[in-house]
């Protein structure tokens, strides 16, 4: 589904990815753990076209097609979901205005006819219910005066609602209380299909315990220097990222 | 500065009365505000010669004349509204300001004034005091919309009694030129006003906003909330001014300017004044300008809306602030419609709000 190949990128003069190498199938779970500042942020935004980045070789398919040269909007539109690691406040746009938006502006991209707007109500009134959120935040503005978790949560209560194919979370689990975290991990399973793909973007195991992820890989130096089961995330826990540099 | 055109159009009158000439005098004598004069450093009324004399169109009808006038715009609004009209008001009132009108306003009780300028009309002048008696209560909502060949000059003054409130909106949509000012005195103890504003020229427009309110007693409690949106090659001018006079102690007051630039060749001067002559008062003010956060539209686009739609869905959010003080609610959609419909992408989201 997701091929990264070789991918070198910088942000101004600073190089970040180093020649990044990263083949997500349907159905799978990849975990990409790193050290804080290894550029798990840049290949997470960079997958959902930030123009912050510049890519200066390599490249990225997303089902047979090359992504680098789609905006944003047509990446989403083509089922790629980025959930922030700090998500956006927009005071003065409703969540309801907000989903409405996104829904109608994919489903149009696609040829699709707009929902109904009872039809829609309802769809994202289930999908609040199942992240056991207050109804009353659909007409709050987007991400206002949310705390950090209620933030993470909003990430993915749009995820439910927007149903992507390619699920890519930045550090979806920080911030988040026990309670909180297990309701997140239910939401991303819920999606978790033979048809759909997850690449969860952490600095920690602590999600890993309620997501399985099929294969994990350590992002360092701009590139994975390792990958294997989710025995390696433990280890990762236990010993951290240093021995890493060593071996 | 040569004021024929005008001169011209008030001649053309089938009837100019003794007081209309007075007027008139006193306008050529006092002359218009220039540039030099602080008050007017970044709009020209120079360009009120480039109005033809049909275009001026003065007010035929007659109403009582004032003695004398403030300045010479003063005269020019008394000269070509024919007069001023006195009148109580209580309950909804709706004036038309895309004419020349020149009013004095009671309020004794509770009333709502709608002052609206959808007009065609090349050249307008209104200006109006309102009094409010103690207790009194009043909602001003003033918005232009008018062609994009009109020419506007609004003058508003509003002296607030003991315990009396007034609660003003502005929206500033549309026009080629507008100056407004807009001044509230709080003349005794417990008189309050609420002030919000929204000016957001596009296109070549020219519009000023200078907004004066004076705390000349104790216990008077202020607010101003202005946003600013300055679209193609428009000049947006605003300037806000809170003055606390000797014995006003307890002044609660609080002014807030917030801009958004929206393109490269448009333009914003807008600035909080403060002058205080008491010493034991709560004032705040300050202004910010911006341009659209990057991050933000980067998150909308991550989700599906396209660049000119999240960018519509940015500057509306920018707005909305001021938007959702507008009463009542249909006047409310109807120029959340209007404002977005100017922006491209923003069509789309009419229907979702
Ligand atoms: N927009 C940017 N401009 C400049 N440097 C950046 C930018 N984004 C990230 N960086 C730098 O790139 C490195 C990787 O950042 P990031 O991808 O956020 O790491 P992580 O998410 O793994 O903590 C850091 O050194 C960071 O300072
Ligand atoms: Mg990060």
């Amino acid at each position: 589904m997701l091929e990264i190949e070789n991918l070198h990128a910088r942000a101004g003069d600073t190089a970040i990815l180093k020649g990044l190498n990263l083949t997500v199938n349907a159905g799978e779970v990849h975990a990409v753990m790193g050290p804080n500042g290894s550029g798990k942020s840049t290949l997470s935004k960079i997958i959902a076209g930030s123009e912050d980045y510049i890519v200066t070789d390599g490249r990225i398919r997303f089902e047979g097609r090359d992504l680098l040269t789609l905006p944003p909007e047509e990446r989403a539109a083509a089922g790629i979901f980025l959930g922030f690691q700090y998500p956006v406040e927009i005071p003065g746009v409703s969540n309801m205005v907000f989903l409405r938006a996104a829904v109608n502006a994919q489903r149009k991209h696609r040829g699709e006819p707009e929902l109904e707007a009872a039809d829609f109500l309802a769809w994202v009134r289930h999908r609040v219910k199942q992240m056991k959120m207050d109804p009353a935040m659909l007409s709050r503005g987007v991400n206002e005066g949310f705390s950090g978790g209620e933030k993470k949560r909003n990430e993915i209560l749009q995820m439910l609602v927007l149903e992507p194919k390619l699920m890519v979370l930045d550090e979806t689990d920080s911030g988040l209380d026990i309670d909180a975290l297990k309701i997140v991990a239910e939401g991303i399973n819920a999606l978790r299909s033979p048809a759909r793909a997850t690449l969860l973007v952490t600095h920690y195991q602590r999600l890993l315990d309620h997501v399985q992820p099929d294969h994990v890989h350590v992002l360092s130096g701009g590139r994975i220097v390792k990958s294997g089961g989710p025995d390696l995330a433990r280890e990762l826990e236990e010993k951290g990222y240093g021995w890493l540099d060593a071996a | 500065m040569m004021l024929d055109n005008i001169v011209t159009a008030i001649e053309a009158l089938p009837d100019v009365s003794a007081a209309r000439r007075a007027a008139l005098d006193a306008l050529l004598r006092l002359g218009l505000p220039g540039p030099h004069e602080e008050q007017w450093k970044y709009t020209d009324l120079s360009v009120l010669q480039t109005l033809a004399a049909e275009d001026i169109a003065p007010n035929p009808d007659t109403h009582e004349f004032p003695a004398d006038y403030a300045d010479g715009l003063d005269a020019l609004n008394a000269a070509l509204a024919g007069g001023q009209q006195h009148r109580p008001i209580d309950g909804q009132v709706r004036l038309d300001t895309g004419r020349h009108g020149r009013y004095h306003l009671t309020v004794d009780g509770n009333a709502e004034l709608r002052l609206e300028d959808a007009g065609d009309t090349r050249f307008a002048t209104c200006f109006i005091t309102l009094a409010l008696a103690p207790g009194a209560r009043l909602r001003l909502t003033r918005v232009l919309t008018a062609s994009e060949a009109a020419h506007r000059i609004t003058r508003i003054a509003i002296s607030v009694a003991e315990n009396a409130r007034v609660d003003i909106v502005t929206i500033d949509l549309d026009a080629r030129f507008a100056r407004h000012d807009l001044a509230v005195a709080l003349d005794a103890p417990g008189a309050t006003a609420h002030l919000y504003g929204l000016y957001a020229p596009a296109g070549a427009t020219h519009l000023d906003h200078h907004v004066r309110v004076d705390h000349r007693a104790a216990h008077c409690i202020s607010r101003g909330y202005f946003r600013g949106l300055a679209f193609d090659r428009a000049c947006a001018v605003f300037n806000g001014r809170i003055m606390v006079h000797p014995h006003a102690q307890k002044t609660d007051s609080e002014l807030r300017i917030a801009n958004l630039l929206l393109s490269r060749k448009a333009q914003i001067n807008a600035k909080p004044e403060l002058e205080i002559y008491a010493d034991d008062v709560k004032c705040a003010h300050g202004a910010t300008f911006g341009r659209l956060d990057p991050t933000a539209l980067f998150y909308l686009r991550t989700r599906g809306v396209p660049e000119a739609a999240a960018r519509a869905l940015l500057t509306y959010s920018f707005a909305n602030e001021i938007f959702q003080h507008i009463h009542p609610p249909e006047l409310r959609s109807e120029i959340t419609a209007k404002f977005l419909t100017r922006m491209d992408g923003g069509a789309g989201i009419t229907e979702l709000t």
